[in-house]
C-alpha cells in the first residue's frame, strides 16, 4: 500500500505547523521521520491518520483520498500507534489487543475465535503471550509498547504508521521494537527520535523542520554532519559502524571543545 | 448477585410499619405476576394493597434507579475517560430536576402526555451535558479538575433554577417537601404507571448499550486512538450522550437527584471484574440494583417512622468515597495530565 501526499497544509490559530508537504511513500518502504521537537513531525503523522484534518492539501492511500474512507475502512488499511500514556482504566492484556480487531468485526458482532487467535498470535509474535491475563497498567513503559505493536499486528493492516515508537525505552526495547516491526511485510511511516536507530532500519529517511520537508533520501544521504549541525546545531562525525554496515553518528558537544579535525585524527 | 439483588428485594418489601409474613410477599407477586390466583389469598386485602401498589413498585423502582444510574455513569465515564465522571457530579441529574420542575410547574409539553415530565427531564438532562462537556474539556481533553469544577458549577445553577421555579410556583406548604423530593431524591411517589415506562427505557437502554460493549472500550483509550482504530467518533459520542440522558431524565423524573451511585458502584465492580465493558455493564447493574434497594430500605427504617430521602444514604456512601477518589487521582491535578 502505497501513501501519496500533496500540498499538505496544516494550522492552529493562524501559526503554521505544518507547511506545503509533499511526499510519497511506496509499497514495502520502511520510512523514518525525523526532526528537531517542534518541527511538526507528530502533527503531519496526525494528519495522516486523520486526526487533524489539513487545511490545504491532500492524502492517498493507493488511489483513495482518505477523506472520502469510512472510519472502519481506514482502520482496516491503516494503523497507528501512538503513546497512550493517559489510560485511566485497566483491562487485560488480551481484550487490549483484540481492541485491534475491532475494525474487522461487522457492527454488533462479537469477537470471534478467529479474532481471538490473531489477537494471541500478535502477542506471541512480541513474546507476550504469556502476559494475556496480566492487566495492561501493572506493566512496565517497555512491556505497555509491545503490547500496543501487538494490537498494532492484530488489526492486519497494509500500513502502520508510529509516532516515536521507542521513545523513553530501555535501548533492548528499541531494538527489539524496531526488528519486530521491520520484519513486517508492511509498509511503514514512522516519527524516529534516535538517529542511529533511523540510520540502521529505515530504506528512507524524510527530514524536516520548521514544518517543511528539507531533506529525503537513503540513511547515506541524509546523516550527514552538514544536515544534522543544520537540524540540531550539534557537531558530529559519521563513521560506518563496522558491525552492521550501516552509517553511526558520533556526537561531539560543543562542551568538548576540540576542533572538528582533532576529532577526526582520534576516531 | 442477581440472587442477592433478589433478596434484598424481598426483604425490602417485608419491612415497614405493617409486618407481613415473608410467605405472602412471593404469593402476592407470584398472583399479580400471572395474573391468576395461584395461591388462595390468606391475608387481608389492605395487605396485599400496601404490598403490590406501593412497596412493589417502590423497591422495582430503586432496582431500576440503581441499575440505570449506574449505567450512565459508565458511560459518563468511557465518554470523559475519567473515574470520576457521573450524572450527578456533572450536574446532568440537576438539570433534568429542573427540566421536570419547569414542566410540572408550567405544565410544558403538553403534547407528549403521560411522558410530558420525563421529556422535560430528558431535555434539562441534554441542556446539562452539553454544558458540563463543553466547560469541562480543554482541546477536546477532559481534565479531572475541570470536571469537578464544571459540575459543581452546573450543578448549582441548575439547584438554583430548580428552586426557583419551586418557590415561585408552589404553595408554601409543599415547598419545602418538592424542593426536598428534587434535590435529594426519594422514591416514595413510585407507582406502577410511572415504575413500568422507567424500567422499559432502562431495559432497552441497557440492552443497547450492552450491545454496543466494544465500542465503549475502544472509546475508553481516548479519542486518537479509538479513531484509529476505527471508531465513527462523533457517532459514538452521540450515542452516548442520547443514551445517558434519556436514561438519567427518566430516572430523575420519577426519583429527584440521587447522587453517587454512578460513581460508586462501576468503580467497585470495575476492581473486581475489570474495565472492560462486556463484564462491566451486567456486573454494575446488578450491583448499582442491589445497592440502591439496599439504601431505600436504609432510608425507610432508619428514622423510621420518619423516611430519610434516599439520596441522604447514597451521598453518605458516596461522598466519602468521592473524596478519596480525587485524593487518588491528584497526579492527575496539576500534574502531568491536569
Amino acid at each position: 500500500m502505497k501513501l501519496t501526499i500533496q500540498n499538505l497544509t496544516y494550522s492552529i490559530n493562524d501559526t503554521v505547523i505544518v507547511s506545503d508537504v509533499g511526499l510519497n511513500i511506496k509499497k514495502g518502504e520502511f520510512v523514518g521521520l525525523i526532526g528537531p521537537n517542534g518541527c511538526g513531525k507528530s502533527t503531519l503523522l496526525k494528519n495522516i491518520y486523520r486526526v487533524l484534518s489539513p487545511d490545504a492539501g491532500s492524502i492517498y492511500l493507493d488511489e483513495t483520498d482518505i477523506r472520502t474512507m469510512k472510519s472502519k475502512e481506514l482502520a482496516r488499511k491503516m494503523s497507528v500507534m501512538i503513546q497512550e500514556n493517559n489510560v485511566e482504566f485497566d483491562m487485560n492484556v488480551l481484550d487490549m489487543v483484540l481492541l485491534g480487531r475491532y475494525a474487522h468485526k461487522k457492527m454488533l458482532g462479537n469477537m470471534t475465535p478467529e479474532d481471538y487467535e490473531i489477537a494471541r498470535k500478535a502477542l506471541e509474535e512480541v513474546g507476550m503471550a504469556e502476559y494475556e491475563e496480566r492487566s495492561f497498567l501493572s506493566l512496565s513503559g517497555g512491556e505497555k509498547q509491545r503490547i500496543l505493536i501487538a494490537r498494532v499486528l492484530a488489526q492486519q493492516t497494509d500500513f502502520i504508521i508510529l509516532d516515536e515508537p521507542t521513545n523513553h525505552l530501555d535501548i533492548q526495547y528499541q531494538f527489539q521494537i524496531m526488528d519486530i516491526l521491520k520484519s513486517q511485510d508492511a509498509t511503514v511511516f514512522s516519527s524516529v527520535h534516535d538517529l542511529n536507530i533511523a540510520g540502521y532500519y529505515c530504506d528512507r529517511i524524510i527530514v524536516m523542520k520548521k514544518g517543511r520537508i528539507i531533506h529525503c533520501g537513503a540513511p547515506e544521504e541524509v546523516l550527514t554532519s552538514q544536515i544534522i549541525d543544520e537540524l540540531y546545531h550539534i557537531r558530529s562525525e559519521i563513521r560506518e559502524n563496522k558491525y552492521t554496515g550501516r552509517k553511526q553518528v558520533y556526537y561531539i558537544p560543543n562542551s568538548a571543545n576540540i576542533s572538528t579535525c582533532a576529532v577526526t585524527e582520534n576516531l | 448477585m442477581a440472587a442477592a439483588g433478589f433478596a434484598a428485594m424481598i426483604a425490602a418489601m417485608l419491612l415497614g410499619s405493617v409486618g407481613i409474613q415473608p410467605d405472602w410477599v412471593v404469593k402476592i407477586l407470584a398472583n399479580h405476576l400471572s395474573r391468576h390466583n395461584i395461591f388462595s389469598p390468606e391475608w387481608e386485602a389492605n395487605k396485599e394493597a400496601i404490598i403490590w401498589t406501593l412497596r412493589a413498585p417502590r423497591v422495582v423502582m430503586a432496582y431500576v434507579t440503581g441499575a440505570g444510574l449506574s449505567l450512565c455513569g459508565i458511560l459518563m465515564q468511557a465518554l470523559t475517560k475519567n473515574s470520576l465522571a457521573d450524572p450527578y457530579v456533572l450536574g446532568i441529574s440537576s438539570g433534568a430536576s429542573s427540566g421536570a420542575v419547569a414542566v410540572i410547574c408550567y405544565g410544558w409539553f403538553r403534547f407528549a402526555g403521560a411522558y410530558h415530565i420525563m421529556f422535560g427531564a430528558t431535555l434539562g438532562a441534554i441542556l446539562a451535558i452539553v454544558i458540563a462537556m463543553k466547560v469541562s474539556s480543554v482541546s477536546n481533553k477532559v481534565t479531572a479538575t475541570q470536571l469537578v469544577l464544571a459540575g459543581i458549577a452546573v450543578q448549582a445553577m441548575f439547584s438554583a433554577i430548580t428552586n426557583a421555579i419551586l418557590y415561585s410556583s408552589t404553595t408554601t406548604s409543599d415547598k419545602l417537601r418538592s424542593a426536598m423530593h428534587w434535590m435529594v431524591g426519594s422514591l416514595a411517589s413510585a407507582s406502577w404507571n410511572t415504575t413500568v415506562y422507567v424500567l422499559i427505557i432502562s431495559l432497552v437502554c441497557t440492552v443497547i448499550i450492552r450491545l454496543f460493549h466494544t465500542e465503549l472500550d475502544v472509546l475508553m483509550l481516548g479519542d486518537d486512538t479509538a479513531s484509529t482504530l476505527g471508531i465513527n467518533l462523533r457517532q459514538v459520542k452521540i450515542g452516548v450522550i442520547v443514551l445517558c440522558t434519556a436514561l438519567t431524565g427518566s430516572i430523575v423524573s420519577i426519583g429527584g437527584v440521587i447522587g453517587f451511585v454512578g460513581l460508586l458502584v462501576p468503580h467497585i465492580t470495575r476492581s473486581i471484574v475489570g474495565s472492560a465493558h462486556k463484564r462491566l455493564i451486567p456486573a454494575s447493574v446488578l450491583t448499582g440494583g442491589f445497592f440502591v434497594v439496599i439504601c431505600d430500605m436504609l432510608a425507610r427504617i432508619l428514622a423510621a417512622p420518619e423516611e430519610l430521602p434516599i439520596g441522604v444514604i447514597t451521598s453518605f456512601f458516596g461522598a466519602p468515597f468521592f473524596l478519596f477518589l480525587i485524593r487518588k487521582s491528584r497526579n492527575s491535578f496539576g500534574g502531568k495530565n491536569g
